[in-house]
């Protein structure tokens, strides 16, 4: 009887602890200042940003780990004191949702480049002729999207539908993702015949060797302007700052280019 | 508060309840009652989703039930749809996720039924169907119902697996805690405080009434 009582009290405790435990991603030790910086990252330079972090800290010395999430998931969690020195979002709008809460250094997001939407299928997917007209034939079943409320790129693709005149078609065949990498997720593993990604993720190897994308029109989706900004107090304030000079030279601002992140200028 | 998430939610955990009930009951007898050397890798297997990250258990869900693999292929033939991004692809992850909440109570139930009472009802010529509605399943009523509440609660408060293969659409496969997670990333905290303090109070209330139910028959089993 006594073994029963156990094991239930085991199951209740068991049932609350694994998501207790899941929650807690975010790095806990503090860091030497000035030796460390942390990057909450737009999901969309997941691709592009590792190499940077190890060029960035070759020339410096300074050792960066970067947490990649949407822009929205990223903002909330620093204006709750998420322990991170610089947010690079994939737009203007949640960089300033933690200027807003007084959480920045600076009074407005400083923009470091530009993402380019594009509509991605796996070369196998039956998929003829790639296009937003295209997404409403029957073999489409699913259009991975991430979520336009809390994703910038996701808010573009939905912009972009709507220019399109083909939203409220399109609607019942949208799957949202968390993010833009999860939406690249759910199109290269074929449970969605299609998927509105970064330019970003579509050049990454994997994704280039798996399928095909073309991409949306400039015109039909306002800019996707990505903005940074330094958290205010944050122990690697000064590292942040030197990175985000680091992102602007020239040579790096190429180097993103050929990516998918165009330069601002 | 998202009344279709929490439509969705009930429909979601009473499905989930139903199956595992209806699977979970003889799988457990089986464990309970069996001496087959490979035991001991069923329970393993049954107990697993215990101790897995729902990441693991989504990831393999997205895999292998995408249309590239062979199982994925099959459901979707079985269901008319890929399972990913649907009702019933939640159902099938809630299952798997909701397993050892099904087996495990019920199992431990079914063990501490006295075998002397067993072995009469089987000497009088009781079948195992007959054993099993006549003398165990009235004697471990509240492993039964243990099991019940554990699966419909866990599976209510069910999220990594969700986050990962539902594809949060409106009405088919955002359930509460997922609404909660949006309302959470849209700054609509007093949105995400109703939300959570309804399964809160819920949760609460399904392990009071639980215990309380222990607490009037006076021992664990009954």
């Amino acid at each position: 009887m006594c073994d029963r009582r156990l094991l239930f009290n085991a199951l209740v405790i068991f049932a609350v602890l694994p998501t207790g435990f899941a929650q807690h991603t975010e790095p806990s030790s503090q860091p030497e200042a000035g030796k460390e910086l942390r990057i909450a990252a737009a999901a969309d330079l997941q691709p592009l940003l590792p190499p940077l972090l190890h060029q960035f800290e070759q020339q410096t010395g300074i050792h960066a780990e970067a947490s990649y999430q949407a822009s929205a998931t990223l903002a909330t969690q620093i204006i709750d004191g998420a322990p991170f020195d610089l947010f690079l979002a994939a737009d203007l709008s949640f960089p300033q949702r933690v200027i807003d809460a007084g959480r920045a250094e600076q009074a407005a997001p400083l923009p470091y480049a530009r993402g380019t939407l594009v509509l991605w299928t796996r070369n196998d997917s039956g998929v003829a002729d790639l296009s937003l007209e295209a997404l409403q034939n029957a073999g489409v079943k699913s259009i991975a999207i991430a979520n336009p409320d809390h994703a910038p790129y996701g808010r573009a693709a939905q912009a972009a539908l709507q220019h399109a005149g083909l939203l409220n078609a399109l609607r019942p065949k949208l799957v949202i993702a968390e993010n833009i990498a999860q939406a690249a997720q759910y199109a290269d593993s074929g449970n969605a015949q299609a998927g509105f990604i970064s330019l970003t993720s579509a050049l990454t190897p994997r994704l280039s060797t798996d399928g095909h994308f073309v991409q949306v029109p400039d015109e039909d989706y306002p800019p996707i302007l990505q903005g940074a900004i330094v958290v205010r107090g944050s122990p690697g304030a000064g590292a942040a700052h030197r990175f985000l000079e680091f992102l602007q030279r020239r040579a790096i601002q190429q180097t993103l280019a050929a990516e998918g992140l165009k330069p601002i200028h | 508060m998202d009344l279709q998430a929490l439509w969705l939610t009930v429909r979601l955990a009473t499905a989930t309840t139903l199956v595992l009930m209806a699977s979970g009951i003889p799988l457990a007898w089986w464990l309970a009652s069996t001496r087959a050397r490979w035991r001991p890798l069923v329970e393993a297997v049954t107990t697993l989703p215990l101790l897995l990250p729902p990441t693991v258990l989504g990831f393999y869900l997205l895999v292998l039930l995408g249309p590239r693999t062979g199982p994925g292929r099959v459901a979707s033939r079985l269901l008319g749809h890929p399972p990913a991004f649907s009702f019933s692809g939640l159902v099938i992850g809630s299952v798997l996720y909701s397993l050892p909440f099904a087996v495990q109570p019920l199992a431990a139930g079914f063990r501490s039924v006295d075998i002397a009472l067993i072995e009469q009802a089987q000497l009088l010529g009781a079948g195992r169907f007959r054993t099993l509605t006549a003398i165990l399943l009235p004697l471990s009523t509240h492993s039964v119902v243990a099991a019940a509440v554990l699966c419909f609660t866990h599976t209510v408060g069910e999220f990594g697996v969700v986050l990962m293969i539902g594809g949060d659409i409106p009405g088919a496969t955002r359930t509460l805690s997922i609404a909660i997670y949006d309302q959470v990333q849209d700054f609509s905290y007093a949105a995400a405080n109703r939300t959570s303090l309804l399964l809160l109070c819920f949760s609460a209330l399904a392990l009071v009434l639980l215990y309380m139910r222990r607490g009037r028959t006076g021992t664990p089993h009954a």
